[in-house]
């Protein structure tokens, strides 16, 4: 019962904490708190589904073809969308409310157009459902590779994030944007390439989500909520905590689920986002400042 | 080396520089004095990309800088020390003086540059893992100035490299800038401590409210009375 709840809960805290390092990344290196995330998500997931039902094209190829594509679509949404509220702000409080404006009316955009091409119908898949037993508990395949996907994809962004001269600048940014252009650093290229990141992470976790869950053009704002519950949890801007926190909040998720009712995860989510706001406003992980 | 004309610049109705015109030959040091608020910072800000001049121009090895943004003015050669260091306090020494060299002017002889620095400032060389945030002000203005000769610079400036510092750290900064000048790196530096600079310098800039007020070799400006008296009050006394 422990083992099961363990195993379960990891592997979905896998795609929880990939899903909040994009959110982690675009607010941190680009300052957008993207309101539209959970939506970018989905245009993933219906992407996997559609491909795989329409041409046939196997969800482990959409897997690696679809964050290329997120990329192209983060890049030119941050130049064609933030790059003028980036512009016009002076350093201030400017760029959060205006992206989170902007970025709340993106999201029913993106969700008009879903519901346009898919309909408002949940949404599935039976692809590799078959169970594989880790330490004696039945996993599905899809969950697994889910899950392994997201380890990789995460830990070969915090290994770049911490050994590359990419990972350095963009760190740098990150932290003090006003003294990056003193080493040379455009800190409009890096920004685009945050948000681009965070995209092309935003369609690795929703196409991984779509293999193993049902989902609807419509609930996109609860993948977004998630996010940023466990960006909040972990410390804004902080990757690492990011992880711990999206792998912990699996874990709470399944046991609420197993042990109380299954109904009551999204109360035991947001209870303990509140308790976090309240009481650690910095995340679990954050220094006091 | 730098050719500055006419150069205007304000801040809503204050205007802090207001007409300045002075130049900089390869090989010479050359520093600005004048009261606070002079427009000194103004101007060197200016020079490093910081804030765009309202009209004039600003010419580096002949060619218009005003029209490239500051990020690529480390890739032609001008490192900027600004006031209040300009550091990331939250990354380590080692990664500061690492961003110094990414642009790719400085990108063969990375490690020699990086001996020199830890030559220069022996303790960063000790405390390379440490968050530079957490260094004393006179440590975090060595790990400025280093990171700023990392991007292989032509001209450097050098925005009150000894503001706030104790005065025998304000000894050591200036131990540093005197090699730093041996070595042959043209200088365009702000300084409140007259005396040490103006030993080191070959050319003065005398500045008050937005003009230059006056200008001369460091060896005439540091032996006029009337200069002295009306620019420097009680900076050039014995210090030392």
């Amino acid at each position: 019962m422990i083992v099961t709840t363990l195993i379960l809960g990891l592997v979905l805290g896998g795609t929880y904490a990939l899903l909040a390092l994009g959110l982690t990344l675009q607010y941190g290196i680009a300052r957008i708190m993207n309101l539209a995330y959970g939506e970018l998500t989905l245009i993933a997931a219906f992407g996997l589904v559609a491909l795989f039902q329409q041409a046939g094209i196997s969800p482990l190829l959409s897997l690696l073809v679809l964050p290329v594509l997120g990329y192209g679509l983060g890049w030119i949404l941050y130049q064609g969308m933030m790059r003028p509220l980036v512009a016009r702000s002076d350093g201030t409080g400017r760029l959060e409310v205006d992206s989170i404006l902007a970025t709340f009316g993106l999201l029913f955009l993106i969700q008009g157009l879903l519901l346009l091409a898919f309909g408002a119908n949940f949404t599935s898949i039976s692809y590799l459902d078959r169970g594989v037993s880790i330490l004696g508990v039945s996993v599905a395949l899809n969950r697994l590779i889910a899950f392994g996907i997201c380890v990789l994809s995460g830990g070969a962004l915090v290994w770049a994030l911490n050994r590359t001269t990419w990972g350095l600048r963009m760190r740098a940014v990150a932290l003090t944007p006003g003294s990056a252009p003193l080493v040379g650093i455009d800190v409009n290229r890096i920004a685009r390439q945050g948000f681009a990141i965070g995209t092309a992470l935003a369609c690795v976790a929703g196409a991984s989500i779509s293999m193993y869950q049902t989902f609807s053009a419509t609930g996109g704002v609860i993948f977004t909520m998630k996010a940023l519950v466990i960006v909040i949890m972990g410390g804004v801007g902080n990757v690492p905590g990011a992880l711990i926190a999206g792998l912990a909040l699996g874990l709470l998720e399944t046991f609420v689920a197993t042990a109380i009712d299954p109904g009551l995860t999204l109360a035991a989510t947001f209870t303990i986002f509140l308790a976090v706001l309240l009481w650690r406003p910095q995340g679990l992980f954050g220094a006091r400042s | 080396m730098l050719e500055i004309s006419n150069l205007r610049l304000s801040y809503g109705k204050h205007m802090a520089l207001d007409g300045v015109s002075l130049g900089v030959e390869q090989g010479q040091m050359v520093v600005i004095l004048g009261t606070n608020g002079a427009g000194k910072s103004s101007l060197l800000n200016a020079v490093g990309g910081r804030v765009r001049p309202a009209s004039g121009a600003i010419r580096y090895k002949g060619r218009s800088q005003t029209d490239l943004a500051p990020h690529q003015l480390v890739e032609e050669g001008i490192a900027l020390v600004p006031e209040g260091r300009g550091i990331f306090p939250a990354l380590s020494v080692e990664e500061n003086l690492h961003l110094g060299s990414l642009p790719e002017r400085a990108h063969t002889g990375r490690a020699a540059r990086m001996a020199e620095v830890f030559d220069l400032f022996p303790k960063l060389a000790q405390r390379r893992g440490q968050l530079a945030g957490t260094m004393s002000g006179g440590e975090q203005q060595m790990v400025a100035i280093g990171r700023a000769l990392m991007s292989n610079p032509e001209l450097l400036l050098l925005d009150e490299p000894s503001l706030g510092l104790a005065p025998i750290v304000v000894k050591e900064v200036f131990a540093a800038l005197a090699r730093i000048r041996s070595s042959g790196l043209t200088i365009l530096i702000v300084e409140q401590n007259a005396r040490a600079t103006l030993n080191l310098a070959d050319y003065a800039y005398l500045m008050e409210v937005g003009r230059i007020s006056g200008q001369g070799a460091a060896t005439d400006i540091k032996s006029d009375p009337a200069i002295v008296r009306a620019f420097l009050g009680g900076a050039l006394a014995e210090t030392h």
